[in-house]
């Protein structure tokens, strides 16, 4: 292997790594208010809002059901108008938090659903708001679990940037597709394959070690 | 302290209405222990999450400490449940807190300082004797540890009231007489009032001053729990009465028991003593008049108020031509007096 192939993976895997923390990052912050908004809104829930929660629902089903390549063909103008470019990272991670919002969203809204329903109902006989219940009870309870949300979304995520290599968004994606698809050079393209999965390994294991640490049940 | 007036709750299931309360009227004077059984579906559970509205009632009035919670927002709500405490029958302990935060909780939530939090916190574990696990997970903890904890953190903000959710109903007999024991302290020490649902009677007999069953959403019967125990009106009252004393044959006795005399043998005798019994020390009576002797083989003997009930085994020897007078005698004093058989 030469050194530019040799250069050429460390970029890709740093791409790789940006676009999948970076995205992860934006797409928690969209996906987790809207993970705890369709709990609480919905029947019987705290805030029990039948409306907002079927409106947030069918924008999450929408988002969920637009395959992720078409996603990004699709949000182009959308992207160029926010970071002034269509191609590349900073590009790529647009639609990449996009697409991984309303899937957080879904496992945020699974992970709170396993909380026991006592909880909530201790919290509010102690006289708790209902930001109190989230950020003192939900959110601490549901913690491991939203770890493992965590790294699931991430583990999606590295395959989501991947896929957008193919449409010159960067990262180990585009070095596999180019080299190794279009050029079918077998050692980068393998190379690329490694990579990939120790990178998957390495969040699976963290994410358990972190979702552990904090679960005291 | 607690007052419940002509309180309603319906549930809409599908396309039918459930009743699960109808015109649930009761009082908890100040001070007092309070209990409401009745058998699961009953409705209880509903009776007492309308008490602190975590569930609302359809109609009616509910009053604690004079202040009407209908009327109040959720905000004023939300503080006016500081004043009433809860605890469950499953506890619902935060498990990523450790025994120390999950009595800070509610002080937390109350915006109390950190430092008056601690002093609080380690006074309250002390009082429900956990102090040594203060740094420990409810995960580490038994039953009857995790019931002390959540009684400790609903105490945290002295509340006048404290409402128990079947608290013992997940814990063995043991444990269960010792959390109505912590119960009974708080009570009496603290002079909180203590409303609480279950289906199990020796709660009721062991710890409250007065009853209510409630049975399909209605209160039948209610009163002091001496009053009830004397003289219960209700087929269901009599059920629960006599569920708490249930008495077994011996093994033994159960091997030798005869159905008939063969003129050698001593009567099984089962006296049933209720509130109706005269409250005199009849056996020894029976056994002077009689001339007869008694040996009690099991025996489960009770007070509830004034009343002494229970019911006996005993072993009839003496005197053989005496037995039925002694029998006829038992059954004058309002003993129910039973032969099981002959030993």
């Amino acid at each position: 292997m030469s050194d530019s192939i040799i250069d050429l993976l460390l970029k890709g895997t740093w791409e790789t790594i940006v676009m999948t923390f970076v995205s992860g990052f934006f797409g928690f912050l969209l996906g987790l208010p809207t993970g705890i908004l369709l709990f609480l809104t919905r029947k019987n829930q705290i805030l029990d809002q039948p409306v907002l929660n079927r409106t947030l629902s069918v924008i999450v089903n929408v988002f969920r059901s637009i395959p992720f390549i078409i996603l990004i063909v699709w949000m182009i103008p959308f992207t160029r108008a926010i970071v002034g470019t269509s191609i590349g990272v900073s590009a790529a991670l647009v639609p990449l938090s996009i697409g991984a919002a309303p899937f957080i969203a879904r496992l945020v809204e699974n992970s709170l659903l396993s909380l026991p329903s006592g909880l909530i109902e201790a919290a509010r006989a102690l006289g708790a708001t209902p930001f109190q219940i989230v950020y003192k009870v939900l959110l601490p309870e549901a913690l491991p679990s939203l770890i493992n949300a965590a790294s699931i979304t991430l583990i999606t995520l590295v395959g989501y940037s991947a896929m957008g290599g193919a449409v010159g968004a960067g990262g180990l994606g585009q070095v596999g597709y180019q080299y190794g698809y279009i050029g079918y050079d077998a050692v980068t393209m393998n190379s690329v394959l490694a990579l990939l999965v120790i990178l998957v390994f390495i969040i699976q294991f963290a994410g358990d070690k972190l979702s552990k640490r904090f679960d005291h049940r | 302290m607690i007052e419940l007036k002509n309180v309603t709750k319906t549930f809409h299931q599908k396309d039918k209405i459930v009743s699960a309360l109808s015109d649930v009227s009761l009082r908890v004077p100040e001070g007092k222990i309070f209990g409401v059984i009745g058998t699961s579906g009953a409705g209880k559970s509903t009776l007492i999450r309308c008490v602190n509205l975590l569930e609302r009632p359809t109609s009616g009035e509910i009053i604690v400490d004079g202040k009407a919670l209908m009327q109040l927002s959720n905000a004023e709500l939300a503080i006016e449940r500081r004043q009433i405490g809860m605890i469950f029958q499953h506890f619902n302990l935060l498990s990523s807190r450790t025994v120390f935060d999950n009595v800070a909780f509610p002080l937390e939530l109350a915006g109390t300082p950190k430092s008056e939090i601690k002093t609080r916190v380690l006074e309250l574990l002390q009082l429900v004797g956990l102090d040594e696990k203060a740094n420990d997970y409810p995960a580490s903890l038994s039953g009857g540890q995790k019931q002390r904890v959540a009684i400790a953190r609903t105490l945290a903000n002295n509340p006048k009231v404290l409402l128990s959710d079947e608290a013992t109903s997940a814990l063995d007999p043991a444990t269960t007489r010792s959390i109505l024991n912590l119960l009974k302290d708080i009570n009496k020490r603290l002079n909180i009032t203590v409303l609480l649902i279950t289906h199990q009677m020796e709660v009721v007999k062991s710890i409250c001053d007065e009853v209510a069953v409630i049975s399909h959403g209605k209160l039948i019967e209610q009163g002091s729990v001496g009053e009830i125990f004397a003289d219960p009106k209700h087929e269901l009252t009599k059920e629960f009465i006599a569920s708490s004393l249930h008495i077994d044959i011996p093994e033994v006795y159960q091997d030798k028991l005869q159905k008939q005399d063969n003129g050698s043998l001593n009567p099984l005798l089962k006296l049933e003593m209720t509130g109706k019994s005269v409250n005199e020390p009849v056996i020894s009576e029976v056994s002077r008049i009689f001339d007869t002797d008694f040996k009690i083989v099991s025996a489960q003997m009770d007070q509830a108020g004034e009343v002494n009930f229970g019911v006996m085994l005993i072993e009839l020897s003496g005197k053989r031509e005496n037995y039925d007078a002694a029998i006829q005698y038992f059954n004058s004093k309002h003993i129910k007096t039973e032969i099981l058989g002959y030993v």
